[in-house]
């Protein structure tokens, strides 16, 4: 396996819509990074040119010292796992998985090694005389990620491979991403909109909007210490309560409601005193019991936890509580918010 | 049991492995086959052909290469009834240039009061070629596909008796 580079890479089309701007990242060497934002927002399209289905405009792409910007594909030795899979439909599974060894005209008793070697990891071993339209989708997907496993490639690329499956198949086909990646200690590049997808598999996130990077980092890091309200809203399911508040004597004010600031948040807004500011709390940092009054409007119990709807004067607010929680609409609800994010109202990054 | 020996894993492919040679092999004797059926007809001898023999001969092609190709198709999934088809098939290539070629060569017709040959030597020969190297193609074809049928099915007993032994 091997290292990967990415250097100010731009994506400019031909007709001038630029789509990723200066995206820089080091993969170290076994690293699974998740690249998530939302739709549009160019993560597809890095992992396109870092697979070399798209060109790259500006920057480098480098794997394992080896400059390969202007490489083909089939050149980089990377394998890449499709949201669609991509799997030949007149082919068998064993046809499948064995298909690139045997254009590369590799030796037919290990070809046939290698395709079981991977069968046996991802359990297709009973499936390899069948035809894909034979296979779950489940079992479709892990068939595309054994043709990616038997080329031993020095990265594997993943874009939202799991976007075609339904809710069940996907957890666990996201824990046998998991395994796999332990088992192979591979270096994976991974796409997904999902947060979900992003928080539980990724060595590290790349959170990015819009064609830029907003924040790199462990899942911990952007979900505790986001670097910007976008980071902050995308991660964490349900998103994080915004309001527009005013710093004032130590205190966090609106028009509903007033916050007050522990010494290490007044140290930090020391220099927004009596200016607005976005205060940001996360659902599941609601806790009952306080002196800030929520008007419920919905409650709805998950099993451990309840999420509740209300409101705060006229803005709205969602609490995640760690209990089955029965209220009606109309009930008064008292919270208190338990962390604290402050983000600066014009750039909206996060106040550090 | 571990795939670490070349003839273990030689049979081991077979589990998941088409046996395409048998299937081409059995295709170019329909093509050769083929190329006899269109080269038999090409002198000119009046209506020496229009007989019973050659009806027989015509249906016979569209058989032969109806039950070829569907032979191939089944030595491509090991089927040992296949095999032996395709040697059958083979054994009826060669019985045939005893037949037609051997009946028109030298074989004298009357046209406008002058004598022609309906099949000279280097028609025949052609023909009998074309023959003989469907005959042979579809002889391997069987062999080959009798012979790895044979290996398959004794190599799938053996893995059903080490799983009955492993209990598994």
């Amino acid at each position: 396996m091997s290292e990967l580079k990415l250097q100010h890479l731009d994506k400019i089309y031909d007709n001038k819509v630029q789509a990723v701007f200066d995206f820089n990242l080091d993969v170290k060497d076994g690293e699974l990074i998740v690249l998530v934002g939302p739709s549009g927002c160019g993560k597809s399209t890095t992992l396109r040119m870092v697979a070399g289905l798209e060109d790259i405009s500006n920057g480098k792409l480098i794997i394992d010292g080896r400059d390969v910007t202007a490489k083909p594909p089939k050149d980089r030795d990377i394998a890449m796992v499709f949201q669609d899979y991509a799997l030949y439909g007149h082919m068998t599974v064993y046809e499948n998985m064995a298909f690139s060894l045997m254009l590369r005209k590799e030796n037919v008793n290990v070809v046939h090694q290698k395709v079981m070697a991977a069968a046996d990891i991802l359990g297709l071993t009973d499936q390899l005389n069948k035809k894909p339209n034979q296979l779950s989708g489940g079992q479709r997907q892990r068939v595309a990620m054994g043709r990616a496993i038997v080329r031993t490639p020095k990265v594997f690329l993943f874009d939202e491979p799991l976007s075609n499956l339904d809710a069940k198949l996907r957890g666990s086909t996201r824990r046998e991403i998991l395994l796999l990646h332990k088992r192979l200690k591979a270096t994976m590049l991974y796409v997904t909109h999902d947060q979900t997808e992003a928080l539980t598999l990724a060595d590290r996130i790349v959170c990015m909007s819009m064609g830029h990077v907003q924040q790199i980092g462990t899942p911990l890091e952007l979900y505790y210490t986001p670097a910007n309200l976008f980071v902050a809203s995308f991660i964490g399911l349900p998103p994080i309560n915004t309001f527009d508040v005013v710093i004032k004597d130590g205190h966090a004010v609106n028009s509903e409601f007033s916050v007050a600031l522990n010494a290490e948040e007044k140290e930090l807004l020391a220099g927004y005193e009596n200016k607005t500011v976005v205060f940001g709390v996360r659902p599941e940092d609601v806790e009952q019991g306080g002196e800030i009054s929520v008007n419920v409007f919905s409650n709805e119990n998950l099993g451990q936890t309840t999420l509740v709807n209300g409101v705060i004067g006229k803005h709205k607010i969602t609490c995640k509580f760690r209990e089955w929680c029965s209220y009606k609409p109309g009930d008064l609800v008292r919270v208190s918010f338990k962390r604290k994010h402050f983000f600066d109202k014009e750039t909206t990054n996060a106040i550090r | 049991m571990t795939l670490n020996d070349d003839a273990l894993i030689k049979k081991d492919r077979l589990r998941f492995t088409r046996n395409k040679l048998s299937a081409n092999l059995t295709l170019l004797a329909i093509v050769f086959n083929a190329l006899y059926f269109v080269s038999i007809y090409t002198s000119d001898v009046g209506s020496y052909y229009y007989r019973l023999i050659i009806g027989i001969s015509v249906v016979y092609n569209l058989l032969f290469m109806l039950i070829a190709f569907l032979a191939s198709e089944g030595v491509k999934g090991y089927k040992m009834a296949y095999g032996y088809l395709l040697l059958a098939l083979g054994a009826g290539q060669i019985i045939r240039i005893f037949i037609l070629p051997m009946d028109a060569k030298n074989a004298v017709v009357h046209l406008e009061q002058t004598e022609q040959i309906v099949m000279d030597n280097a028609q025949f020969t052609w023909v009998c070629v074309l023959l003989v190297v469907s005959a042979v193609l579809c002889f391997a074809a069987g062999i080959i596909g009798i012979m790895k049928t044979g290996t398959l099915v004794k190599y799938q007993a053996e893995l059903e008796k080490e799983a009955k032994g492993s209990g598994t």
